[in-house]
Order: C-alpha cells, then structure tokens, then sequence
C-alpha cells in the first residue's frame, strides 16, 4: 500500500445516489464533488432527507454510490473498515459489554489483553469517564454514552472520524460541554473528522469548513469557509453569529422547499395566514 | 436411580437440540432462501407435541434409548430454532453496522456480535424447549417402559401404590423446578442484570 502522505485524505468524484423503493427510484444525491484535506473538520449542514447521512455512510464504505467514487488517500472505497470510523447519533453501545470492553472493543485480536486496557483507560480518562469502567451502558446517561461511544471509536485510531449527529439526542449544555472535549481532543489526535448536524450553531462551533446541502436530491449548495483561529473560545457568542446567520438564510430557502414537498405548496416560513384578529368573518355568509 | 437416567437423558437430547438448533436458526436468519422453505415448516412442526414422535422414533429406532432421546430433541429443537432466528432478526441494525465500521465481520461478527445481541431471546427459546423436552420425555417414559422416572411412575400405578405414583410426580416437577430456577432463571437474570432490561 502507498505510503505517502497525500494532501488529499478523502475525494468524493462525481457520486450520485439513487435508492429503489416501494413507490419507484428515489435520487438521494445528485453529483457531488468534493476534496476534503488530513487533518480537516468538515460540517454538512442541510434539512431533514437532503442525503447528508447517505453521504457519510458512503464514505464510511456502509453504501456504495450508484455512479460516481470515493476514496480515501488515493484508495477506492467499497466497503466499512477501521481506518474510517462512525459514531452514530444513537451511541450504539454494546449493552452486554461494559464501558471498557465496549472501549477496547475493536482493539480485540490486534494487540494483546494488557495493551489494549491501558489504550481503553487512557481513552476513558480523556473522555472524563475513568470511573465508568465497569459500569454497563445501560446505567450511563445520554452524555456518558456520546462519550464512551467517542472513545471507543478514538481506540482505533482512525484515520477519518465519521459523526452522524452524534449529540442530536443531548440537551443543549451537555451538547456544549462536549463541543469543548471534542475541540480539545481533535486539538491533539488532529483526525480529519466529518460531522452531520442539523444544528447550525454546532456546525459553525466546530467545524473548518460547513458545507450546506439542498434539500433532496442533494447537492451542496455552498461552501462557508469558518475562519475564526484555535484553539476557539466556544463561550463567547459573538464570533459565530456572523456566520450562523449567512448558513441559516441558505438553509431556510431549502427547508422551505422541503416543507412545501411534506405538507402543501403555500407553507411558507412567513406568519401564518389564519392567525388573523379574531372576529373576522371566516365565511359566515355564504 | 431413576433420577439419574432420566436427567441423563433430557441433558444429553437437550444438548444435542442445542447444538443443531442455534446454528440452523442462524443459517435461517442469514439465507433467504432457508427463511422460505425450511422456516414455515418449522413454525409447523413446533406446534405437533413432541410426544407424537414417538411412534416414528420406535419405527426408525426400534425400541431402545434412541427413540426417547429423539422424542426428546424434538421437543427442544423447534423452540430453539425460532428463538434463534426471531432473536437474530429482532437485533437493531444499528449493532452491525457499528461493528463493520470497527472492523468486525465475517464470522468474527457473528460471534461478537450478532449471537450476544440475540441472547436475550434465545434463552427465552432455550428455557421454553427444556420445558417441552422434559415434558415429552416423561411422557415417552410412561409410554415406552424403559428405567426413568416414567418408568417408576408407571409402576407405582400398576402396583396400586398411590405414594409411589405422588412421590414420583413430586420428585419430576421438583426436578423440572430446579433445572429452571438454577440454569435459566439465572442466566436470565444475568443477561437483564447486564442489559439493563426490567430494571426497576
């Protein structure tokens, strides 16, 4: 295998998806290019069903593109493998392992038993859950599992971290709290990581670049680039506003179409017509 | 004396029901095309009580330990097979793709993964077939004389012996009491105590 270091981790060439279902062919994504560099954090950002998540599971090598390729560093993706690791939103922990076995989970049969403790542990304690070790996933809350499941993937050592709106299911202060360990631990592990959200405010936290998606079939519809230096104060809320507002009024034009799609061609974001002052004659003298 | 042979038996039929039918219940699982034929006659068989066996056991095997160790298999089988296959396709998707993207597949996935997921419902099958087993081996007991309980049972009958034939009926359901709290109340509680199913 080649070993040099590309300046390209992962080309996405010309993939178009299409999904066969009950009610006939759906286009899921519809040509997208793109490069993503080592070392990169990525958002897509895009309403509900625009193909953001179909697109990262081709990248993880869990779909295949119906036209088109992917690869990583110069290798053609056709199927899932360790070098390229999800993080799912629903944490998917093992429940009958515990918290260190579900850690050391993938390190099995690579090393040995004592090597791969000290890897799991030291993981553990970066994800500030080194008292959790023998607890089951089940006894953990929302944030613990998030975090387990972080270090569990981070045991691998991935050469790309896949996250599909991994917090989507936390309240928002311990979504907070871990936008701050994800930070600190990309700062030193310096993964390319590709995060789906639909949270606008995360994705500009987080990310070097945002990519926004048109609704289905999804195309990216533009690139905002987040200049803002790291390490990022992530209290302040000044710096990303700015750019929250530029991804928002993107996305409202495609979250308008979507709902249009869903319920009916006259939904629009603006107030709602039937909300007039009471009082007024809805038809009373036909 | 008694005792012994007939829990020798139903642990050795037992034991071999197992050993056939959690890997057909995967194989069902895994190929379509097992799902379409072998399947629906499966979920057909389950319902004959495994003491209807017999006769065809002592056709096939003549009358000797075979034949009981037949019926009991098929008592223990069908419900082991189902659990298996039902449990296997109960798990949530989301457990193998987390694997494969880990590294995981093959038949590494199967063991590490799919076969813990689905061990809930399987030792629900499990405890349900030893049920059916120890039921249909007394009854092939009492059909067929051969030393077991079944046996000791019918002859407290013909001997008019109303303590033997109780004492006897205490001493099955005792056993049959035992086996279950023991093996699988525990294992049960185990796989929950992980899981954290019915934690109240």
């Amino acid at each position: 295998m080649e070993n040099h270091k590309s300046e390209i981790r992962v080309s996405i060439e010309n993939v178009t998806k299409q999904f066969q279902t009950a009610h006939g062919s759906v286009l899921a994504i519809d040509e997208i290019s793109l490069q993503i560099k080592p070392g990169e954090f990525i958002c897509f950002v895009g309403p509900s069903g625009c193909g953001k998540t179909t697109l990262l599971n081709m990248i993880a090598g869990l779909e295949q593109p119906t036209k088109g390729q992917i690869k990583q560093d110069d290798q053609l993706i056709t199927g899932p493998g360790s070098s390229r690791v999800v993080i799912f939103q629903e944490a998917a922990l093992f429940p009958w392992l515990n918290v260190i076995q579900n850690v050391e989970f993938g390190l099995v049969g690579r090393m040995d038993a004592k090597k791969r403790k000290e890897i799991a542990k030291t993981l553990l304690h970066l994800v500030h859950l080194g008292k959790f070790e023998k607890a089951y996933p089940h006894q953990l809350s929302g944030g613990m599992k998030s975090r387990v499941a972080i270090a569990r993937a981070l045991a691998l050592n991935p050469s790309i971290l896949l996250m599909d709106e991994p917090f989507a299911a936390l309240d928002a202060q311990t979504r907070d709290l871990l936008h701050e360990e994800i930070q600190e631990i990309w700062s030193t592990t310096k993964q390319t990581i590709i995060f789906v959200t639909h949270n606008v405010r995360e994705a500009v936290r987080l990310a070097d670049r945002v990519l926004v998606f048109t609704s289905r079939p999804g195309k990216i519809k533009r690139e905002i680039r987040i200049d803002q230096a790291r390490p990022r104060d992530l209290v302040d809320p000044a710096w990303p506003a700015p750019y929250i507002q530029i991804i928002q009024s993107e996305l409202r034009e495609e979250i308008e179409k979507v709902l249009k799609e869903e319920v009916d061609n006259e939904w629009t974001l603006k107030k709602a017509d039937l909300l007039r002052p009471a009082g007024l004659d809805l038809g009373s003298g036909i | 004396m008694g005792v012994m042979i007939s829990v020798q038996r139903i642990i050795i039929g037992y034991v071999i029901s197992l050993l056939l039918g959690i890997p057909l219940g995967l194989l069902i699982s895994r190929f379509k095309i097992l799902d379409e034929t072998v399947a629906s006659l499966i979920a057909g068989l389950q319902v004959l009580p495994s003491i209807c066996w017999l006769p065809l056991a002592i056709l096939w095997f003549g009358l000797n330990e075979k034949a009981i160790q037949f019926v009991v298999v098929m008592g223990a089988f069908f419900s082991i097979v189902i659990a298996t296959d039902g449990g296997i396709r109960n798990i949530p998707p989301i457990y193998v793709r987390a694997a494969k993207t880990m590294g995981v597949r093959g038949f590494e996935l199967y063991r590490r993964v799919i076969l813990p997921a689905a061990l809930p419902s399987i030792i629900t099958g499990m405890k349900l077939g030893w049920s059916f087993a120890w039921r249909s081996l007394m009854a092939g007991e009492l059909l067929f004389v051969s030393v077991g309980l079944g046996q000791l049972l019918q002859t407290g009958r013909e001997l008019h012996d109303i303590a033997q034939v109780v004492a006897v009926m205490i001493m099955i359901a005792i056993i049959g009491l035992i086996f279950d709290r023991l093996i699988f109340t525990e294992l049960r509680k185990r796989v929950q105590l992980k899981w954290g199913i019915n934690s109240n």
